[in-house]
């Protein structure tokens, strides 16, 4: 049998990918490397904890109006999740400025917050919010390949070269709420100086316009979901298929996996950066390949820890879904700090207060997240990574439990942290990283998406986080999308 | 495309050309990451007769299998051993005894006889120094963790249950100055007990760690008599404490009545499943059908044994680690039949969607299995 497509990778972006070809009656196979499907999007357990890795927000999904742009395609697939709208519900804590605020509510409200924090900010917040819908709407144009209406769309011609601060200072955004609005940045893993504004843009326009969700039920009946449906349609998935080697015999491609079995398909889809298909399954090295991979830098990785704590919320003091720590909300400063593996910038995720059935009864799960700049990591060794372990999660404890005054640690039932070194071995992301390449440059997504037809390779394509749209499951998902539209498109042309 | 956005890629193609065309090397994480393996090649190093029943084997890397050192491991985790027996595929999980601090150079594991065991007796009749073995990198998640666990451990095992517990013991002493082991350790006579020596070092040199042996079926000076009650542990309980246990179920039972007494919360209580137990109410024997990747194979499965049990005599390569329902390595997916699966702890969702442990599966009828190897 020759596939038409063979998709290495059954993360979002693959399975995506899988799901619009299966949908078209295309011959697909996913080879996944794991058991499960979902790459970081998966759940494990810990003595009667359930974690999930990593999604714990769905940006770009809204609710029944407001229609984000992965519900629409989820809807396409006709796969239903259960999901619930989350509220700013934030606690953050600047230790520069030495504040320390709440932010709850609807977005209206973060705005009004904002103004209240620095009078005179909302003027240049209005503006900025009906640019985030201009550019929002001329990047639908791009990605169709329409042209972009200068009269129409002055502002996204006017920062396209511009980098978020830049244009926020512009918009003549007092510098503290550009910093307070800015702290998003962290879950873009690029700094506001270095992130192009129409990307911070559509980010923010997403958030603003399409409201984020959670999923009620785990990130791994999310992944089983789309698996079943990938194969309901007529794709063939299997697991524990680490592919080695993908190789050309006329026009067809040859395609090996660890267990020396091998699949012919017309194009290969890898679900894996270029780097690491490049050099660990391709094995080869295009000079134009080369140059990009070191013209481009890699986003930050970090460490995760979670805890299953056996108390309550309301016994812990737990009032916030997400807590903040920053060293200083100045994010290109921030990086500075972030550069040295003891650091005060971490995240903290609740998910019982938004979704009372993360975890068992009078019990809560805690997940912290610390994320690090350059090579914060060159004293690990095979030696001494358990207790690099321990330490980490030591560190991470005790700075929230200061941050914060919450009394966590002698209520730890379950205790896992992920390294860079988990992540990697799990997904095979290049240097654990977390959202494949850093944006910064002209490597932005909205860079990538402006070249991308013509750095695209013959025969082979790049979904999930490390391609197109960045980080983040909505940009991994709507890569595999977006990326098999426009094949499916070039084939009917 | 309008001029601006051309600018824009052409800007981007332009620096992307200034860049050195050499390939891109890993990075230091990369290596690290790529170094833990998930197969080691060791050989034995030495063979110790420890009891009657039971030997302990030094393993030591084998560098002519690209194993030049072993993975390190923490006091707790096992390794799985490899085998292929009497045409079948066989693993078998051991928790390592010897001193972590050692890790990279040599392992010790300790197996005691099973009375028709098909790896134990082999390994300990017919293995000899030298010979070649195949084992996983060490896992497993039971143990003393400083964060979660209290500085007081008690640690309780029964029989083989004693062997994480040596090398815990050396980790206490090694590594974690804040903590104080006591192991109360039950064996049926003297000359049962394993690692005496060891045991008779840390008691006599260890100011933090000790060992409580008891004798459950005969006296002797020196040790108590019987199973552990409530009055032998009282003396080495103190405000706070963590109890971690490894050993036989009945072990875990009359453990847990014993422990509520001095009442130690539940997170403050692990233990390591050590054996599954399970007698069918009636012996049958069924059709499994198991499809792989390219291919398929039709077996027969016995009500009194586990899946994994048939797949490996059937010559299938199922993966399994712990062989206790719990590390999820031999995950397959149910598609027709009726099972009893026995203590497995999976994320609920993987249940709902039929995935089942075959390592702690009976059948109940025949079966179809889906296992992507």
């Amino acid at each position: 049998m020759i596939y038409d497509y063979l998709i290495v990778g059954a993360g979002m972006g693959g399975l995506s990918a899988g799901l619009n070809l299966a949908l078209h009656k295309k011959k697909t196979l996913i080879l996944e490397k794991n058991d499960l499907p979902g790459g970081l999007v998966t759940t494990f357990k810990r003595g009667r904890f359930e974690f999930d890795t990593s999604l714990y927000d769905v940006y770009d999904y809204g609710d029944d109006v407001h229609v984000g742009l992965f519900q629409d395609i989820l809807k396409k697939y006709e796969i239903e999740i259960e999901t619930k709208v989350v509220p700013f519900n934030i606690r953050l804590k600047d230790l520069s400025t030495r504040s320390n605020y709440v932010i709850k509510g609807e977005i209206k409200d973060f705005l009004i917050e904002l103004e209240r924090l620095n009078e005179g900010s909302i003027n240049s917040l209005r503006e900025f919010m009906k640019i985030t819908k201009e550019i929002h709407d001329a990047l639908e144009l791009l990605k169709d390949h329409e042209p972009i209406n200068k009269e129409e769309y002055p502002n996204f011609y006017k920062y396209l070269e511009y980098d978020a601060l830049s244009a926020l200072k512009d918009l003549q955004m007092p510098e503290e709420t550009i910093n307070r609005m800015g702290f998003f940045w962290l879950e873009l893993g690029s700094p506001l100086n270095k992130l192009s504004f129409i990307d911070f843009a559509i980010f923010m326009y997403k958030i603003i316009f399409k409201k984020d969700v959670v999923l009620l039920n785990n990130a791994l009946d999310f992944s089983l979901k789309l698996a079943a449906r990938f194969q309901e349609l007529g794709g063939r998935l299997y697991y524990n298929s680490l592919v080695v080697s993908v190789t050309k015999k006329g026009k067809i491609y040859i395609v090996k996996t660890q267990d020396d079995l091998e699949y012919k398909a017309k194009h290969i889809i890898f679900n894996t950066s270029k780097r690491y298909a490049y050099s660990n399954i391709l094995k080869e090295h295009e000079k134009e390949i080369n140059k990009l991979e070191n013209a481009r830098s890699l986003s930050p990785n970090g460490v995760i820890v979670y805890l299953g704590l056996n108390r309550s919320i309301e016994e812990l003091g737990l009032k916030n879904y997400k807590y903040y720590q920053f060293n200083t909300l100045n994010s290109e400063k921030n990086v500075g700090y972030m550069m040295n593996i003891n650091h005060e910038t971490f995240s903290a995720v609740v998910p019982n207060v938004v979704n009372p059935k993360a975890s068992p009864k009078n019990t809560t799960i805690l997940i912290l997240k610390k994320i690090f700049f350059g090579d914060v990591f060159q004293n690990l060794n095979k030696s001494n990574y358990k207790s690099f372990k321990e330490e980490v999660a030591e560190d991470l404890i005790t700075k929230f439990e200061e941050a914060f005054k919450i009394d966590i640690r002698e209520f730890i039932e379950e205790i896992e942290v992920a390294t860079p070194i988990t992540i990697e071995r799990y997904t095979n992301s290049i240097n654990g990283s977390f959202y494949g390449y850093m944006a910064k440059g002209y490597d932005n997504p909205i860079h990538r998406l402006i070249s991308y037809p013509d750095e695209e390779v013959k025969d082979f394509s790049f979904v999930g986080a490390s391609s197109l749209f960045g980080a983040n499951v909505d940009n991994a998902f709507y890569s595999g999308y977006y990326i098999t539209e426009e094949l499916l498109n070039k084939k009917e042309n | 495309m309008e001029e601006e956005i051309l600018k824009v890629k052409n800007e981007r193609e332009n620096i992307i050309k200034t860049y050195s065309a050499k390939p891109i090397k890993n990075t230091y994480l990369d290596d690290l990451a790529q170094n833990s393996r998930d197969l080691q090649y060791v050989t034995i190093k030495e063979i110790i007769e420890e009891t009657p029943d039971v030997k302990s084997f030094i393993l030591i890397p084998d560098p002519t299998k690209e194993t030049s050192e072993l993975i390190p491991f923490k006091a707790g985790e096992y390794i799985s051993l490899k085998m292929f027996i009497d045409n079948a595929y066989v693993t078998r999980a051991y928790s390592l005894s010897s001193n972590p601090k050692d890790s990279l150079k040599e392992y010790r594991i300790t197996i005691k006889r099973v009375e028709k065991g098909l790896v134990s007796n082999i390994m300990l009749d017919e293995m000899k120094v030298g010979d070649g073995l195949t084992i996983s990198k060490p896992v497993g998640e039971f143990g003393y963790n400083p964060i979660r666990d209290e500085n007081n451990i008690i640690a309780i095992a029964g029989g083989s249950g004693i062997t994480p517990f040596m090398s815990l013991a050396y980790e206490i002493e090694n590594n974690y100055p804040q903590a104080e082991l006591t192991v109360f350790y039950a064996v049926k006579t003297y000359d049962d007990i394993i690692f005496k020596k060891e045991i008779d070092h840390f008691n006599k040199k260890s100011k933090r760690v000790k060992f409580v042996v008891s004798l459950t079926r005969e006296e002797k000076e020196g040790y108590l008599k019987g199973h552990f009650n409530k009055e032998m542990l009282e003396p080495y309980m103190k405000e706070f404490n963590t109890v971690l246990m490894c050993g036989p179920k009945t072990l875990y039972q009359d453990m847990n009545e014993i422990l509520n007494e001095f009442n130690i919360p539940k997170k403050c209580v692990h233990f390591e499943n050590f054996f599954i137990d399970y007698t069918p109410n009636i012996k049958d024997e069924y059709e499994l059908k198991v499809i792989l990747k390219n291919d398929f194979v039709i077996t027969k499965c016995h009500s009194d044994e586990t899946l994994l049990v048939a797949m490996e005599k059937a010559e299938i390569k199922a993966p399994s680690m712990c062989r206790v329902g719990i590390c999820g390595f031999c995950k397959s997916i149910l598609l027709e039949g009726k099972v009893k699966m026995i203590g497995s702890n999976m994320v609920s969702t993987l249940a709902e969607n039929d995935y089942i442990h075959p390592c702690v599966t009976y059948p109940e009828s025949d079966i179809v299995l889906r296992l992507d190897i």
